[in-house]
């Protein structure tokens, strides 16, 4: 479902080109559970951005879903990732203000679609992830690995066929982390959703069907 | 993108940035509640002033010697004057108009008992001239048509204050100094409130026989004549008698004001007048919409993250723009109702004191609805499109 050919992205800061993704190639298949192992500053997070679609690489060709991107169109940009992309993030990124079924609700509000089951997806997904009786409670009361768990409720909500997860577990310890861990190999083995996880962690990495590592920006083969 | 879910956002956020909130309104409440007050002041005044018009009545001509046109004739050769008797031959040529009143400005210095009145003003009337001004008698007698070259006068109510001042006891038999004639006080008017349509001061008039006044005043002309029209009849079918009287007369060319034209020109002066009380009051409101922009780009600039992780989960940038313009749009219209508030709680304050009527107008609440939402458009649109702008990895990758 993703192929990336020869994508290179680099920064200019001042006079200096730094080049931090090197011509990577890669190839996910539809319902894979890949790891991306690597070591700090490779160019992880910058790929990882880059196939979520939040970042533009500077050349090279990334296909999704047998379509080349174009990246002229910043609205159906947003759209795919509302559509068919969830994220996990390592900070887990939930809005403060909102309480966590809110937060989960919160890709829908940019759907054209006006579903009045809202409610119920965004509580059956709480559930799914153990955090029914906390749907009320806003981020700062809960721990980091709740917290994550509601993240995967939010990327989950809007049923996307591909999840991007950087460093998930990062910020938790090894219990904890091995529970996320567990729902993502749930969500891939009963649902085929392709998910993409970066981590350090080696632990981790064992448990996925398959590790790419990358090193300088490049993905070895 | 749900509506109510936007507004329910942008109020979560507002009520989560109280302070600036509140100095954002601030700056709105003031500049929404000046334009309310200057304009709905401009109106009161205005309103005030057509009522004091409509009080002197609206079946009043006014005809006065046009000094601008005569025909043919040239400024240095002094056009004809309107003869008493001419004016005296009005009603009964003229079916449509009731009474006439005419009237002579006089000069001259004015005293008594060797004391200068400063701020009495002589002017020679008839009789009708009373009831047309819709003026009473407090004391004594007005002038009747048998007061013909007599060298009686009647005073208006604060020159019988002078004068009571100046020790004349009593008021009626007094006798005062126009220029070298002594006028003996016959009556005096009743107060009327100051700063009326009348285009004299009636308290502070000294009245004479129309005939004593055209040969005791220097330089006297008649030059106004006032006419009613009768009950009945129309201002303009009047008004075209009147101007057919005249042009038969061949005398000197007359203008013929109706109230109606009187209150058009009032009404277009009052407008002007309330454009700059308005324009005045925007000034304050652009400090208000560059206080909302300030709180805008400010708000902008803490919440990155939060359009980054929006931006993230498919919110495209007009959702972005939408939600940061209905943030500044709540703030200035939450601001304009509490500056419409304001407002008109100043300018009923500012009528009370001045004893003006007080009217609310709708179309003030309205204007400060309408501005103070456009204030929010037009001062949110640049920060919201800071923030539309803003790339969703650099806006999530800022702390
Ligand atoms: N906006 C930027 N401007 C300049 N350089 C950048 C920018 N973003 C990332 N880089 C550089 O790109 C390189 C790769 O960064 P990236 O975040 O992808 O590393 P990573 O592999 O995710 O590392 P980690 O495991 O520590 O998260 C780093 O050297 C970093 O300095
Ligand atoms: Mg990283």
């Amino acid at each position: 479902m993703l192929t990336l050919r020869d994508i290179r992205k680099s920064y200019r800061i001042g006079p200096t080109e730094v080049d931090v993704l090197k011509g990577v190639n890669l190839e996910v298949q539809q319902g894979e559970l890949l790891s991306i192992m690597g070591q700090s500053g490779c160019g992880k997070s910058t790929l990882m951005n880059v196939i979520g679609l939040l970042d533009r690489p500077t050349s090279g060709s990334f296909m999704l879903d047998g379509a080349e991107v174009s990246y002229t169109d910043d609205d159906a940009l947003s759209e795919i990732r509302n559509q068919r992309i969830g994220f996990v993030f390592q900070q887990y990124f939930l809005l403060s203000r909102l309480t966590a079924l809110e937060n989960v609700a919160l890709p829908l509000i940019y759907r054209s679609t006006t579903g009045t089951d809202h409610h119920h997806r965004c509580m059956d997904l709480l559930k799914r992830v153990g955090m029914a009786d906390r749907a009320h409670h806003r981020p700062n009361e809960l721990s980091g690995g709740q917290q994550q768990r509601v993240a995967i409720a939010r990327a989950l909500v809007g049923s996307p066929s591909l999840i991007l997860a950087d460093e998930p577990t990062g910020a938790l310890d090894t219990q904890v982390g091995g529970e996320i861990m567990d729902l993502f190999k749930i969500l891939n083995a009963e649902e085929g959703i392709t998910v993409v996880i970066i981590t350090h962690d080696p632990g981790i990495a064992r448990q996925c069907k398959r590790v790419a590592r990358m090193q300088d920006g490049v993905i070895l083969p | 993108m749900i509506v109510s879910a936007n507004l329910q956002e942008a109020a979560r956020s507002l009520l989560s940035a109280k302070q600036r909130t509140i100095l954002a309104l601030i700056g709105i409440v003031i500049g929404i509640g000046s334009v309310i007050a200057m304009v709905s002041v401009g109106r009161i005044v205005q309103d005030e002033a057509l009522r004091q018009f409509k009080e002197m009545g609206t079946d009043i001509l006014t005809i006065e010697k046009d000094f601008g046109g005569s025909p043919g004739g040239g400024p240095s050769k002094a056009p004809a004057s309107l003869k008493l008797a001419d004016v005296a031959a009005i009603p009964p040529a003229c079916p449509a108009v009731a009474v006439v009143a005419p009237s002579v400005r006089g000069s001259g210095e004015i005293s008594f008992a060797g004391k200068r009145l400063e701020r009495a003003a002589p002017m020679a009337v008839t009789a009708s001239f009373l009831d047309i001004n819709k003026l009473t008698i407090r004391e004594g007698r007005f002038l009747s048509d048998l007061d013909q070259q007599s060298q009686y006068c009647v005073i208006g109510s604060e020159v019988a204050d002078e004068l009571t001042k100046l020790g004349a006891r009593p008021l009626l038999g007094s006798r005062i100094r126009v220029g070298t004639h002594l006028l003996t006080v016959i009556g005096v008017t009743s107060e009327v409130p100051t700063g009326g349509m009348r285009r004299f001061e009636p308290n502070e008039m000294i009245y004479v026989h129309i005939t004593t006044g055209l040969r005791i005043f220097a330089n006297a002309e008649l030059s106004t004549i006032m006419a009613r029209v009768r009950p009945g009849a129309t201002n303009d079918l009047a008004r075209e008698q009147l101007a057919a009287y005249f042009s038969r007369l061949k005398g000197p060319q007359v203008r013929i004001t109706s109230p109606e034209e009187i209150i058009a020109q009032m009404e277009k002066q009052m407008q002007m007048f309330t454009l700059l009380l308005g324009a005045i009051g925007s000034i304050s409101l652009i400090v208000g919409g560059v206080g909302v922009m300030n709180v805008m780009l400010v708000s902008v600039t803490e919440r990155r993250r939060e359009i980054g992780i929006r931006r993230a989960l498919g919110a495209k940038r007009g959702d972005i723009r939408g939600q940061f313009l209905i943030e500044s749009v709540i703030l200035s219209l939450v601001g304009g109702l509490f500056g419409i508030v304001v407002g008109v709680g100043a300018s009923w304050l500012i009528a009370h004191f001045a004893q003006w009527q007080f009217s609310l107008s709708l179309g003030a609440i309205l204007l400060g609805v309408g501005v103070s939402s456009g204030v929010g458009i037009f001062f949110g649109f640049y920060p919201a499109r800071q923030a539309a702008l803003l790339d969703p990895i650099v806006a999530l990758k800022s702390d």
